[in-house]
């Protein structure tokens, strides 16, 4: 922080010796002994198409002090010895000369400045001018003569002129001052114009979260690019010396330009200090509107009515405007300072002050050689800008930044949460299907493998025990066994291959009882109402039904059906055994077919029994 | 024992096999298949010897009272574990012509037993004991090289019978295999057409096997496959056999496309 405001020090340094630099320059030029300075010419005026006669002037020759802001034209005539004949390029300096100009020599034209007869057009007379002359043009006695064209208002005339070796004119403290203001002014133009448009790019790139919970643009920022693009405009007029429209309309641009920077400048401070969503703010809009309306308005009266007083008067206001703000924000500073607000209360101070000598030395001592001093304060005023902006355009990527961390880190911590949801769904599915896995087994278990185990313990501890009874129900639980395990491989609807399965465990006990198979079953499609348990359920069934016949039927063919068609799936087991009771249907048939939602159709006589299972379709 | 008796049921479906009459033809395919005892047509047939390896004692004892009870069949030796197996194949001055190996044995795998059986005696066949002959042990024993498997609940007589039948060229297959086999068959050709460049490297069921192995999946016998088909029993039971061989080479296969996929291999 120390080294950052140790550079604003220099800087600031630096563009207060510039304009002191150009100031000691008018009395220090004793130095170069060579350089003649005239300050003395023959004048003979013409305003109005009115010609004056001639008389002597001292220089500076005002134009619009001595003309009262009149347009014209005037001869001025000055006349210098060498005491020896020149030998080195000679050059001749002015510090000021237009608004358009010719400059002659010894009845030679040396330079041309401008058109002398488009009035309100060119102006010249901005920046310092040079010219080379050349050694044979001079002699011991020399006449040098301007023609001078100035436009009313427009701070035309004639300074002093000086002449003398090329190198030493160069080395004289006025060219140097006038150099330092010629490329001060480029680099603060240039300055300004970088730094207004930083502020622009923010404004047009940036959206901030109003008070309203609504995004828009930061309003400061665009205060902060039109004041340091005004400002830019307002220096770089020193270099332009074909304005794009005529005199005066251009000089109310020029004062539109400067009261744009102060009205930025102000809006720009009253939004850093905090006050944007107070009714001072809206005091402040009407204000700065005033300003600029005001500023356009007097800038154009006072060039119609060749009155610069009203232009003095605005400026002064202004000025007395701008003390009185910085009055108001230096007591605000005092109580709640902030980086910001010293920074701007300091530059405020600064300029302002510059400001009003400036305003004192231009307007009302009218000294024509007077450069303001504001073109170089106000670069304060562009730095302490740059910072405040570049520094909230920093806090708020931060706070961006910082949104998306806080997004993100939300995003993560919400899919997380997603994540262990879904696996803790997933597990009590899993669970879930464990249990129903285990019941079913545990069924299967109790109604097929463990019923049958009893029975034979039953068998086996009856007095009336039969070797082949007990084989069978062995036989029995075994096939079961091998069914369940074959039904866990089976993917659910599979008919067919249930049905295969079912023969090629069941067809060797049948073979064994001697009862021949007839296999009658087409193909089949997959039936998809069919779950793992309704496939256990037909399978135990059909079992059931095979079983009975190989106990009870005495028969010598058992023949499996199995067809489809609209109606749905019907299977059917065909014996020609001795039959039974058809009214008295096995109650685990009865229950598996419930289970099955299936239509169980049982018909009995001597040499054909049928047990069909109908699945209808839907 | 399933395949013995569904024969039987052939037989009195009034299905004729073709096997059990035409010795001739079972025996040239005997003699192309092995290095069996060399018979001749007429000639009474030397006894096959068998070699089991089963870590339940009373198993071992029930499958060498079967053996020993059919005339066919010669018992060669009963081993518990896997490492009693390596030992007796290091030692033998027999040729065993029949393994018959339980998959779960104390010491490893019977898979491990049918490999070594096979690179010492490759001309003997493998027959996987299995409680339940479901389709996980069995595939897995196919693919490891075995011809056939028998329950453990069979008859006496059934297990020699299994034995014979096998070795007269007949191999059991389930329809609940059949159809894993199809099913599993369709994903790899599949596989092949699109990542496996020379489709030689994954050898074709021939038209007539997947017809075969349809109609055994959907449930038909092999009498009444024959009959659908026009084809003998015997030509049907070939089939089957070309299976198992085509079954055993995919699982290799598949193993070193596996590794290739994984980058096992270069």
């Amino acid at each position: 922080m120390s080294a950052r405001l140790a550079r604003w020090a220099a800087g600031l340094v630096l563009c207060l010796l510039w304009p002191a630099a150009a100031v000691s320059a008018a009395t220090a030029d004793k130095a170069a002994p060579g350089v003649k300075v005239l300050r003395a010419a023959q004048v003979q005026a013409e305003v109005r198409g009115r010609r004056e006669v001639w008389r002597t002037v001292n220089l500076p020759y005002h134009w619009d002090r001595v003309h009262r802001n009149r347009p014209g034209t005037a001869l001025i005539e000055a006349r210098f010895d060498l005491p020896q004949r020149a030998e080195e390029p000679y050059t001749l300096y002015f510090p000021l000369i237009g608004n358009a100009a010719e400059v002659w020599l010894n009845d030679r034209l040396l330079v041309r400045y401008g058109e002398l007869d488009a009035a309100n057009q060119d102006d010249f007379g901005k920046i310092a001018r040079q010219v080379a002359v050349p050694p044979s043009l001079l002699g011991a006695h020399n006449v040098l003569r301007v023609q001078l064209r100035a436009d009313g208002g427009r701070r035309g005339g004639l300074s002093e002129m000086y002449i003398g070796p090329a190198a030493q004119v160069h080395a004289h403290a006025v060219a140097r001052a006038g150099a330092v203001r010629y490329s001060g002014s480029l680099f603060l133009g240039a300055f300004s114009l970088v730094v207004g448009f930083i502020a622009l790019m923010c404004w047009a790139s940036q959206r901030v979260v109003g008070p309203d919970g609504r995004l828009h643009r930061e309003t400061l920022y665009l205060a902060a690019g039109l004041a340091e693009l005004c400002w830019s405009v307002r220096v770089f007029d020193a270099m332009i010396e074909h304005p794009p429209v005529d005199w005066p309309l251009w000089g109310v641009l020029m004062t539109g330009a400067y009261a744009g920077w102060v009205c930025g400048v102000l809006l720009f401070c009253h939004r850093v200090a905090g006050w944007a969503h107070g009714r001072s703010m809206r005091f402040m809009n009407g204000a700065a509107l005033t300003i600029l309306a005001t500023g356009l308005l007097c800038s154009a009266l006072s060039f119609l009515w060749y009155r610069p007083v009203v232009l003095t008067a605005w400026l002064g206001t202004v000025s007395l405007c701008a003390v009185l703000y910085v009055l108001v924000f230096g007591i605000a500073t005092l109580r709640r300072p902030n980086t910001a607000r010293v920074l701007l209360a300091a530059a405020g101070v600064l300029n302002v002050a510059v400001g009003v000598r400036d305003w004192v030395t231009i307007r009302l001592s009218q000294d024509l050689g007077a450069v303001t001093w504001n073109r170089y304060v106000s670069v304060v005023f562009g730095l302490a800008l740059l910072y405040i902006v570049l520094q909230r355009f920093h806090e708020a990527s931060g706070q961006a930044r910082d949104l998306l961390t806080t997004l993100q880190s939300r995003v993560a911590a919400r899919e997380h949460e997603l994540a262990s949801t879904y696996s803790r769904l997933e597990s009590a599915a899993r669970e879930q299907a464990r249990t129903h896995e285990r019941e079913r087994i545990l069924r299967d278990m109790h109604d097929g493998v463990g019923a049958h185990l009893s029975a034979a313990i039953r068998q086996l501890q009856s007095d009336r025990s039969n070797p082949d009874e007990v084989l069978r129900t062995l036989r029995d639980s075994m096939d079961q066994l091998k069914l369940s395990i074959d039904a866990m491989q089976l993917p659910a609807g599979d008919v067919q291959g249930m049905l295969a399965g079912l023969r090629y465990r069941l067809e060797p006990r049948l073979a064994g009882a001697g009862i021949a198979l007839a296999w009658a079953v087409d193909e089949l499609p997959a039936w998809p109402r069919l779950d793992a348990a309704g496939m256990r359920h037909l399978q135990f069934l059909l079992f059931e039904a095979i079983s009975n016949v190989l106990q009870h039927a005495h028969a010598r063919t058992l023949r499996l059906e199995a067809a489809h068609s609209d109606e749905g799936l019907r299977i059917a087991v065909v014996d020609d055994g001795v039959g039974f009771d058809e009214t008295r249907i096995p109650k685990a048939m009865q229950v598996r077919a419930g289970a099955l939602g299936a239509d169980l159709q049982l018909a009995s006589g001597v040499g054909c029994t049928t047990v069909a299972v109908l699945l209808p379709m839907h | 024992m399933w395949f013995a008796k569904s024969l039987q049921a052939s037989h009195e479906h009034g299905i004729t096999s073709s096997l059990g009459g035409d010795a001739a033809v079972a025996t040239c395919i005997l003699q192309a298949m092995s290095s069996a005892p060399v018979t001749g047509v007429g000639a009474s047939p030397e006894p096959w010897c068998v070699l089991a390896v089963e870590d339940d004692p009373r198993a071992l004892a029930f499958f060498e009272a079967s053996v020993r009870s059919s005339p066919a069949l010669r018992w060669l030796a009963g081993l518990g574990t896997v490492a009693d197996a390596r030992g007796w194949m290091a030692t033998t001055q027999d040729l065993p012509h029949v393994l018959l190996v339980d998959l779960g044995l104390p010491d490893g795998s019977g898979v491990d037993v049918i490999r070594a059986m096979a690179a010492r005696f490759p001309a003997c066949e493998a027959l996987v004991v299995s409680v339940f002959g479901d389709e996980e042990s069995v595939l897995a024993s196919i693919e490891a090289g075995a011809v056939g498997y028998l329950h453990k609940d069979s008859a006496p007589e059934d297990i020699a019978q299994t034995i014979l039948e096998l070795k007269r060229g007949a191999s059991p297959i389930s329809p609940m295999i059949a159809r894993r086999v199809l099913a599993k068959y369709r994903s790899l050709r599949t596989a092949a057409a699109l990542q496996v460049p020379d489709p030689a490297e994954v050898p074709l069921l021939s038209t007539r096997e997947q017809e075969v192995l349809g109609l055994i999946a959907r449930g038909f016998s092999y009498a009444e496959i024959a009959r659908l088909q026009g084809l003998s029993v015997h030509t049907v039971q070939t089939h089957i056999k070309n299976l198992y061989a085509k079954l055993a080479v995919h699982s290799k296969n598949e193993a070193v496309f596996e590794a290739t996929r994984l980058g096992l291999l270069p």
